[in-house]
């Protein structure tokens, strides 16, 4: 079953090493992971897509949360949550396809062409994975894909539920 | 004002606000900490903290003439990692390796990895090549925190001198608390030589880590939870306690004790668990698991209840998870790790927290309802019977010398007092059967890893931390062969250490399963044809007394004089080849289905071991 886990990371040289290294020397997948700071300089937001039973997720993440500079982690699947990514789309356009594809974007609204040039087309757009899918799905049945970049999947809770970060109350 | 002002005066540093180097702040740190000796290999990039080391023992020595901060020199960074390790097993408190980069710090993994396998905290503290020339592939350069990030609790890459201070100070918190573990410092050389004004005070953020450490210490039993599990208790005949490490860690041996005696429960514990409760005590069932006593063993088959205190259903407890105390209608699980909660066996009670507060606020839960152990009298004369009917035995009609019989014959003479260090593999499993421990922190043994080698460097670390006890390395042939530089180590410093090689020319144990399980293709594990004459080694390292047993009527007299003698000594007994290690609960195999050898009781009328499928064995 696929899950998205949120952590929350102390921003340390070395620590995206530490969780892909933990995933790897336990056996767990890693579908997609994204991580950028966040509005504090010193914290920083990863969103992880794996698969897996509820006890094999559990195993996950207790053990991220072993890791010393995790501050917070939750699985946001097990929650009401928001979710996106970011497309990066360059297709390879016949002039017999032009309409088609102008009327593929008026069906995506969220897909915008960022440059075009002469029987190429590059394009943005953000979704949902499954959302993703089905645009480029839709897409490689009018142009011809020739490459993209996916950003992974962010993840938020709707209403006021925030991931907050544990108060450092110092060393006792 | 002025009160504020000399409650400061009180609590600063008194070095705080001087300009130190980064070096004399390492050591000045390790000080402050308490460390009283540090193993390690000097090099290139860790000059500077050598030359730090050196001058504070000069400015600083004792009265006496010795010195403060005593560094102790291995024949490979593998022993010093182990002797900090050895250190830290037998004293409670955090065991220092110092050592440089590259090779000096890659040979520190392996006994990175055993301390957090185990559970030990140590810090390494490893220079490392110069900020500048980091990633240049320069000469003995290693990417140390990759490396480490895998197999320690944690690791810090010095990046900015300013933090410097506060991250040494930081790991050593990390490396005690909670579950504790290894820390790596790598600390580049240039800042090793940077100028530094010292704080005295500071740690670094970790949220995370602290706000999860304060949930543990602050978790507390409710009534709720103790009247669950004292329904349990009541409904139940034959309650069992499975006690591992953690009590050890924990310092919870007493309240273990207080615990099981006040209600009246068996306790058995696991290789790394034994010394969490005294063996000789009549409730003892010693340890249970893949080698554990047959009667620890079947004890587990006939629980209708067992509580797990800081254990952790390991592959060699729990071989087959769903095979386990199978007949156990409650499961109840104290840790200090939420991981560990469920990650084998499902449980029907846990709770997480300080093990040693747990099981007081239980014991006087229980007391006040006014349960105690006197209706388990059937079950107590249920484990009197299965320690007499099924008791540890081996061939004592035998011309060679049986291993066993060593063992019984040193445990004679110190009666449980003494510290055990091991390597792995046979003699490992012999000295955790046939010795007595009647306190923690007795028993130094490689557990998780498996790692040979490890017993005489752990016993020199362990002199140090306990010079008052007698300290005893049993090993075998191949397991000293690991580290048998540190044989010199031993002399150098004239520690009173005893060792013991149980020599059987051979991988005794490895041969014992292509015995079992590969009709007997004894592939690489034979050294019959090897020349060493291991008494001559420990002659020409200095011992000055080393002795080869190879008569058994010499073997009470040999051991008496070994044992009695003041320095280091070195015992060398020729044992039977063939010896072997029961019982066994071979892989794949349920507890009802160990192996317990010609000379135990089994309950199996026939218990000719079964071939077990390559898939299974490990």
């Amino acid at each position: 079953m696929r899950r998205i886990i949120s952590m929350l990371l102390q921003n340390e040289a070395g620590v995206l090493g530490r969780v892909a290294g933990m995933f790897s020397a336990r056996g767990y997948n890693i579908d997609s992971l994204t991580v950028a700071p966040t509005h504090d300089a010193s914290v920083s937001r990863l969103t992880l897509v794996t698969a897996g039973d509820d006890a094999v997720i559990s195993q996950i993440i207790k053990q991220s949360r072993k890791l010393i500079d995790v501050i917070e982690i939750a699985d946001i699947t097990s929650r009401a949550h928001l979710e996106c990514e970011l497309l990066m789309v360059k297709v390879e356009l016949a002039q017999d396809a032009l309409s088609a594809f102008v009327a593929c974007l008026r069906r995506h609204p969220r897909a915008q062409v960022l440059d075009i040039s002469a029987g190429v087309r590059t394009i943005e757009f953000t979704g949902t994975g499954a959302e993703v899918n089905t645009f480029l799905a839709d897409l490689g049945d009018i142009a011809s894909i020739l490459e993209l970049a996916r950003s992974g999947t962010a993840a938020l809770e709707p209403g006021e539920a925030v991931l907050a970060p544990a108060v450092e109350t110092g060393p006792r | 004002m002025n009160a504020q002002l000399e409650i400061d005066d009180i609590t600063t540093h008194p070095l705080a606000g001087t300009t130190l180097s980064g070096a004399d702040i390492v050591v000045q740190v390790l000080a402050d900490e308490g460390v009283d000796v540090v193993f390690g290999y000097s090099g290139g990039a860790i000059l500077p903290v050598y030359d730090a080391v050196f001058r504070y023992n000069h400015d600083n020595v004792r009265a006496d003439g010795s010195e403060p901060l005593p560094l102790i020199v291995p024949a490979n960074e593998q022993g010093a990692g182990f002797m900090a390790a050895g250190y830290a097993r037998a004293s409670g408190k955090v065991g220092v390796a110092l050592v440089t980069s590259g090779p000096g710090a890659t040979n520190t993994v392996t006994p990175v990895r055993d301390s957090m396998a185990d559970s030990i905290p140590i810090v390494v503290i490893c220079g490392q090549v110069p900020t500048a020339a980091i990633g240049t592939d320069a000469f003995q350069e290693a990417p140390v925190s990759s490396i480490m990030a895998s197999c320690a609790k944690h690791v810090f890459l010095v990046t900015d001198a300013s933090k410097l201070e506060a991250t040494l100070r930081t790991a050593f918190e990390i490396a005690r608390t909670g579950r504790p573990g290894p820390v790596v410092v790598d600390i580049p050389k240039d800042i090793q030589n940077v100028p530094l004004v010292f704080a005295g005070e500071g740690r670094l953020p970790i949220p995370g880590y602290r706000a999860r450490l304060r949930a543990i210490d602050e978790a507390a039993l409710d009534d709720d939870a103790c009247a669950r599990f004292f329904a349990e208790l009541d409904r139940a005949s034959r309650p069992l306690i499975y006690a591992g490490g953690g009590v050890i860690a924990g310092t919870a041996a007493e309240a273990l004790r207080d615990f099981a005696h006040a209600f009246g429960i068996p306790v058995t514990t696991t290789l790394m668990g034994i010394g969490a409760y005294d063996t000789t005590e009549p409730l003892s069932l010693h340890m249970l698991g893949m080698h554990g006593t047959a009667f620890a063993n079947y004890a587990i088959d006939d629980c209708d209840f067992l509580l797990a205190v800081g254990s952790r259903f390991d592959d060699r407890v729990a071989g087959v998870p769903a095979k386990f105390a199978p007949h156990s209608k409650f499961l109840a699980h104290l840790d200090i790790d939420p991981a560990e909660i469920d990650k084998v066996k499902r449980v029907d009670w846990h709770h997480l927290g300080d093990l040693s507060r747990a099981l007081s606020r239980l014991r006087a839960f229980g007391l006040a309802r006014g349960v105690d152990g006197a209706r388990l009298a059937p079950w107590h004369a249920e484990i009197a019977y299965l320690k007499s009917r099924h008791a540890m035995n081996y061939d004592r009609d035998a011309t060679l010398i049986q291993p066993c019989a060593v063992i019984e014959e040193i445990n004679r003479l110190t009666k449980g007092e003494a510290i055990i260090s091991t390597g792995v593999g046979q003699h490992q499993m012999w000295a955790a059967q046939y010795f007595d421990f009647r306190e923690p922190r007795l028993w130094l043994t490689s557990g998780s890893m498996g790692t040979m080698g490890f017993g005489l460097p752990a016993a020199i670390g362990a002199q140090f931390a306990r010079r008052d006890r007698i300290v005893i390395d049993i090993d075998g042939d191949a397991s000293i062969r690991m580290n048998l530089g540190e044989l010199e180590t031993v002399t150098t410093y004239d520690l009173p250490v005893k060792i013991v090689v149980l020599n059987n020319y051979g991988d005794g144990m490895v041969r014992q399963w292509q015995k079992l399980f590969f009709k007997g293709r004894f592939s690489a594990s034979d050294k019959s044809l090897h020349k060493k004459d291991f008494v001559k080694a420990a002659q020409a390292d200095g011992f000055p007394w080393a002795v080869r047993l190879d008569k058994r009527e010499d073997l009470a007299r040999v051991i008496a004089e070994f044992i009695a003698f003041k320095g280091p000594a070195f015992l060398e007994v020729v044992i039977d080849p063939d010896a072997g290690v029961y019982p066994m609960v071979g892989p794949g195999m349920s507890y009802a289905e160990m192996i317990t050898g010609d000379h135990i009781h089994s309950r199996l009328p026939d218990a000719a071991p079964r071939e077990a499928s390559p898939a299974e064995m490990f």
